[in-house]
């Protein structure tokens, strides 16, 4: 029991008291946080940047989302945005104000954010956000911009992240899709090292 | 007929009425850095070439290839007509600054012969060299600097480097977007509309507006404008049916010329031809972009990953990405850059905010 404390607290040292507490809330995001595992695996069967995320509100799974960019030719499909329309719709069926629901809705997601995604969080009030590894090349919670803790007093709300949950697996998946060539992109710029 | 075809005069505009001005990067917008340094005077003129010399060799400024060593003293009457910049204040020996300053105290422990030098005092050179003409000219008034001018950048900066044809074509491309931001507002929406623009083929392929009060907080006009154009190629993930000014491919006219028959036109309207012979592009790419308003970040983002051509906007809003808070079509680490022109049609995208304005126009 000694050693399985100890290493919570090495992993969430930088966790916010808030959120803690006690370990309760850690392991919730653990268990959720790999769920979204599948989702981003889906993502690159089929051709995709392969991000997996959930959407988590009272212990339930109210959206479920992956990378759709080449499907739908839509280059805002990402996993994020695909998970928030489920979320919005399950309002929508309910009958519930969106907005009542997105701040109690955390996200779960394999990659960081990118610059858009942050953006459409904050629009809808979601306030937290666990994720895997970063995001160098778009990443919108700190990597490229930090729009979470940035000020923009008419974009939504601000938005705490936690990161870093297994965020090799995540950085592998990547490397495997970009290994294989994109048929539908652009010749990448090489980019200088 | 009559009154109806006046009423549209008064409402369509000139094309000098507005200037489209570039959105440039930090550093090509920001005042000029300036970094300290001592200067003397040469005294005596014979010793000038020497002296450049040695001084290259003593004291040379790395990093600073922009600055011109020597400058010549613009008062006619003063007995010193030649300046020299002898070394950066931060590569000086370490002075009291009370005292007078003597230079012999920059020689160098004798590695710089300062025959001919007077004494020196302190002056501010611009740190970066210049990269648009009103930094060259901020940065002249400190010290001779050399610049590389980008022509281009210079026209665009006095808002000249559109045409009159062009300037034309703009003001029709932005009139689709006004029109379709006040469609979007009749039906309770934020006066914002956009539209997607081939410049190539100078054709409207998508217009669209705000349609957040239908349900779904982030349906701003850019992403549905993308969404529609994703849906002219085959893909897409929403429909609009249930807004009739939010279309991809405008078969007739505009909107705003023309409302009658295209609002009655739902969905999309495939287009045959053109594009999927010569084969379909990737998303938004060589696309032009207009909109009212200056996007919010996850808009201007979209338009990154959608890999736009240029985007064009009427009025800056407060928490904007394309100028205003951020510059993300300029943003380093991004793998995507474009320009970004403010100011087509502001008047007219500015008014959209003022509710009931064009209300009286149109009825």
């Amino acid at each position: 029991m000694g050693g399985m404390m100890s290493f919570l607290e090495r992993t969430f040292s930088h966790v916010p008291k808030t959120y803690r507490c006690g370990w309760l809330m850690p392991l919730t995001w653990l268990v959720w946080h790999r769920a979204a595992f599948p989702k981003a695996k889906e993502a690159l069967e089929n051709g995709e940047v392969p991000v997996g995320c959930l959407m988590v509100y009272n212990n339930e799974i109210l959206g479920k989302g992956r990378n759709e960019v080449n499907e739908t030719k839509n280059a805002t499909r990402h996993a994020e945005m695909v998970a928030l329309d489920q979320v919005l719709e399950w309002c929508c069926h309910r009958g519930l104000d969106p907005r009542t629901v997105c701040e109690r809705t955390v996200l779960y997601v394999t990659v960081e954010p990118c610059i858009m995604c942050a953006g459409a969080l904050r629009l809808t009030n979601i306030p937290l956000v666990v994720y895997g590894c970063n995001n160098d090349r778009f990443g919108g919670c700190g990597s490229v911009l930090d729009i979470p803790s940035a000020d923009l007093p008419h974009t939504g709300s601000s938005f705490k992240c936690i990161s870093g949950f297994r965020a090799e697996e995540a950085v592998e998946m990547l490397k495997t899709f970009y290994k294989q060539e994109n048929p539908n992109a652009p010749k990448p710029k090489t980019r200088k090292e | 007929m009559e009154p109806q075809l006046k009423r549209r005069k008064e409402y369509e505009c000139d094309i000098d009425s507005w200037v489209a001005y570039p959105v440039l990067s930090n550093e090509q917008s920001q005042d000029i850095e300036l970094i300290e340094a001592f200067a003397a005077p040469i005294i005596n003129k014979k010793e000038t070439s020497r002296l450049i010399k040695e001084l290259a060799k003593v004291y040379p400024l790395p990093g600073l290839q922009h600055i011109k060593r020597v400058r010549s003293c613009k008062d006619k009457g003063s007995p010193h007509p030649l300046e020299v910049i002898v070394c950066l204040a931060s590569d000086a020996p370490v002075i009291d600054r009370s005292e007078e300053l003597h230079i012999s105290d920059l020689s160098s422990s004798g590695r710089l012969n300062c025959e001919g030098l007077g004494d020196p005092f302190l002056v501010k050179i611009p740190a970066c060299p210049p990269l648009t003409r009103p930094q060259f000219e901020q940065a002249s008034k400190h010290w001779p600097t050399s610049f590389h001018e980008d022509k281009q950048v210079t026209v665009a900066l006095r808002g000249q480097l559109f045409t009159s044809s062009q300037k034309s074509k703009m003001q029709e491309y932005m009139m689709a977007a006004v029109a379709a931001a006040r469609a979007g507002q009749e039906s309770g929406m934020e006066a914002v509309g956009a539209a997607v623009v081939d410049p190539e083929a100078e054709r409207i392929l998508a217009v669209g507006h705000d349609c957040r009060q239908g349900g779904h907080p982030l349906h701003h006009a850019i992403m549905v404008c993308i969404d529609l154009v994703a849906r002219g190629q085959g893909g897409g993930a929403y429909t609009y049916d249930k807004y009739p000014a939010c279309q991809s491919v405008l078969p007739y006219s505009l909107p705003s010329q023309k409302q009658g028959a295209t609002t009655t036109t739902c969905g999309v309207v495939q287009d045959g031809d053109s594009a999927e012979e010569s084969g379909e592009p990737y998303i938004c790419t060589g696309y032009d972009l207009y909109v009212t308003r200056e996007p919010c970040v996850m808009c201007a983002m979209a338009l990154v990953h959608s890999r736009i051509g240029r985007v064009f906007y009427g009025t800056s809003s407060t928490d904007g990405a394309f100028g205003t808070k951020y510059k993300i079509h300029a943003q380093k680490d991004l793998n995507h850059r474009f320009e970004v022109f403010k100011g087509v049609l502001d008047q007219q995208c500015s008014d959209l905010n003022r509710p009931v304005h064009y209300i009286k126009i149109n009825s």
